[in-house]
């Protein structure tokens, strides 16, 4: 690759690009961050998952700079921030702020996950005082006049911070070229899960995952590029073809990501995954985001109205499971891996509704459990095998 | 051949050898046309994997077109033509089944690991389990003792028979069994006595996974060892010790049950395929299945 800035797109490789995306990844010192506040003179903000309004980020000149933890490095002073029943996104979190990885960033915005990232962002603000550090409090009513008002304010709040902190004021029109940026690459998006979803062995999971990660430290635009030049590198590879695998929904895995490694020993396992929750911020809504209109309440609208289910979000008991289900059903899918971080809380406790719901359904389900730094998979390429061992000879049966 | 049959092939690639089977599925029985082990040593797995397939199918005077599923297993993902793959659980207990149609249960006995496997009638795994890290009871182990007692693993077997007071050592952990070893020979303990020693600690390891697994009738070893008549004996000795009903055979194919294994549930997955309309052509696995 020329630069960790700038991708080769003029490459012919698919395995260049892909190795140079995961090359972006890998760095957590984000060289990609630190060269465009060079060129540019912008603030960039950082973000945990699921999701935030990049597209207000953006307007205001700001590049969003997506946190998904560290991987595997060593967590040294990380530790001691959480107890031992805590999963571990937030301390390698902790480790990347502290050992200066994360000096680029102007300021943290944390989005309402769960109770740790919560006190996370308490955390970063006695760590890193002299910083932006904003709790984005995403809205559990989807009522406009509640949830919308609300989450209105929020965001007028956080445009003002990000004022504060340097960026320029937001304006409409500006918001609105935004929202067009970011609606192009999540058609990009949808028309890679799409493929993957009809030609599951042309888009390996685990090169669609590296290239979706890239978009969180890239200028939007440039990740949109990265897309296009990867669907077609893909669709140009004529050694790849399809195998009796198993095609199954990969669940579970919308904050702290699993390992690479995890994600390759499963498609190695025999599972074509069809469907996935990973680096949720970029498939955050169905359908695009409305461009005309006042943008800000376009973006409040798509919140409430647009997104997918997802533990993070308040679902109605007897509704839990539903949409999961209908993706199964949706994308051809023949079971569902239930992968999820240890001691995550939104993931582990929509997980019995959720295999209730898949189980009444007749779909077959297995779970297990990662933490981004787990390094031996071998008992999850056993489970998932003869997962889809079972899946291919008894099911239907 | 009828119209109607499958032909199949099923390859076991293992960390030492790999086998090699080619099967003919008629849907009202199955036939083993031929079938193939050889050790990997220094060669490529890839180039093993080849050379085998192409002897193995000119033998039975066949191409590739006319296999309708090439199955694979064990580290069977480095073999690029492969149709589809399976688990070793999923292989060993169907190849079993195929070897001895009364057998509930197997035993894998691998270069590495071992497994003991529960299965119904119709070789769906009921249940299963494996041992751990350490190598000490896999095949491998016995053949870094064979090398150490200067004996052959086609020995092994003849010899352990002829013991009279067999050493027990270590089960838990290889080193330590590989020092009891050493110990044993300074101690001027016969050959003999070792290796029955050896074989009654593995057999003791074995019983207890079948056990923990659920096995209670009869139960095929599979898996090169399978062949070695002193670790038969000892671990029907062990059994017989326990007054334990637990019936142990062996097959002289045992060699070959995860190779068989895949081979038949590859047949039986190419009529599913056909059954719902499952094409592997590109384009068209996608059309049926969204």
């Amino acid at each position: 690759m020329s630069t960790l800035t700038e991708l080769d797109l003029a490459t012919t490789s698919i395995t260049t690009l892909v190795s140079d995306c995961e090359e972006l990844i890998r760095d957590t010192s984000m060289p990609s961050v630190r060269t465009w506040k060079e060129r540019t003179g912008g603030i960039a903000i950082g973000f945990m998952p699921t999701y935030i309004p990049r597209e207000l980020l953006h307007a205001q000149g700001v590049l969003p700079v997506g946190i998904m933890g560290a991987g595997d490095i060593e967590i040294i002073r990380g530790d001691a921030y959480y107890q031992s029943y805590i999963c571990h996104i937030p301390r390698s979190t902790v480790e990347l702020g502290l050992n200066g990885s994360l000096d680029c960033l102007d300021g943290m915005v944390f989005p309402a996950i769960c109770d740790v990232i919560r006190n996370l962002s308490g955390m970063w603000k006695m760590m890193f005082a002299d910083k932006l550090v904003h709790y984005l409090d995403l809205p559990q009513d989807f009522s406009a006049e509640i949830g919308g008002t609300f989450y209105r304010h929020d965001l007028e709040l956080l445009s003002q911070k990000l004022v504060d902190a340097g960026a320029r004021p937001l304006e409409a029109e500006a918001l609105r070229a935004s929202i067009r940026a970011y609606n192009e690459n999540s058609r990009a998006v949808r028309a890679l899960y799409d493929l993957r979803r009809r030609e599951p062995w042309r888009v390996p999971t685990a090169e669609l995952y590296v290239a979706l990660r890239a978009g969180l430290v890239l200028p939007v635009e440039s990740h949109t590029a990265l897309l296009e030049r990867f669907s077609a590198l893909v669709q140009a590879q004529t050694d790849r073809v399809p195998v009796d695998q198993a095609r199954v929904i990969l669940t579970g895995s919308f904050c702290e990501q699993p390992p690479l490694g995890l994600i390759k020993t499963l498609e190695r396992s025999g599972c074509y995954i069809v469907d996935d929750d990973f680096v949720q911020v970029s498939r955050w809504f169905r359908g695009d985001i409305s461009e005309t209109g006042d943008p800000l309440d376009a973006l409040v609208g798509a919140f409430l109205n647009d997104a997918p289910a997802c533990p993070t979000r308040y679902i109605d008991d007897g509704e839990k499971g539903r949409e999961l289900v209908d993706r199964v059903g949706a994308c051809g899918a023949e079971g569902v891996l239930f992968c999820a971080p240890s001691f995550c809380d939104p993931a582990l406790l929509d997980q019995p509704m959720d295999t209730a719901a898949v189980t009444r359904a007749g779909i077959p389900w297995t779970a297990f459990k990662y933490s981004e730094d787990t390094g031996q998979f071998q008992v999850i390429r056993e489970q998932a095998g003869t997962f889809a061992d079972s899946i291919k000879l008894w099911s239907g049966t | 051949m009828s119209e109607h049959d499958k032909l199949a092939i099923g390859i076991d690639v293992g960390s030492a050898s790999i086998k090699v089977a080619l099967i003919r599925d008629t849907q009202a029985d199955v036939e083993l046309l031929v079938g193939r082990s050889e050790r990997t040593r220094r060669r490529e797995a890839t180039d093993v994997v080849a050379s085998l397939v192409e002897t193995l199918l000119s033998e039975a005077g066949l191409t590739r077109e006319d296999l309708a599923y090439v199955a694979t297993t064990g580290e069977g993902e480095i073999v690029d033509f492969r149709t589809g793959h399976f688990y070793g659980m999923t292989t060993h207990a169907r190849g079993a089944r195929f070897l001895d149609s009364e057998a509930d249960a197997c035993v894998d006995i691998g270069a590495l690991h071992t497994r003991a496997i529960l299965m119904d009638e119709r070789a769906k795994v009921l249940g299963y389990r494996m041992t751990s890290q350490c190598a000490s009871g896999s095949g491998q182990f016995l053949e870094n003792i064979s090398r150490y007692l200067g004996v052959t693993m086609a020995e092994i077997g003849p010899i352990s028979l002829q013991a009279d007071e067999p050493e027990r050592c270590s089960s838990i952990c290889a080193v330590l069994a590989e020092t009891d070893v050493i110990n044993m020979v300074s101690r001027g303990i016969s050959t003999a006595n070792i290796l029955k020693g050896i074989h009654l600690s593995m057999a003791g390891r074995y019983v207890k996974l079948l056990k923990a697994a659920g096995a209670t009738r009869v139960v095929l070893v599979t898996g090169g060892l399978a062949a070695d008549v002193g670790l038969m004996a000892a671990m029907r000795e062990t059994l017989a010790e326990a007054d334990d009903p637990l019936e142990v055979r062996s097959h002289e194919h045992s060699v070959l049950a995860g190779a068989i294994g895949a081979a038949i549930w590859g047949a039986f997955r190419a009529r599913k395929m056909e059954r719902l309309g499952i094409s592997l052509a590109p384009g068209a696995l996608s059309e049926a299945r969204t």
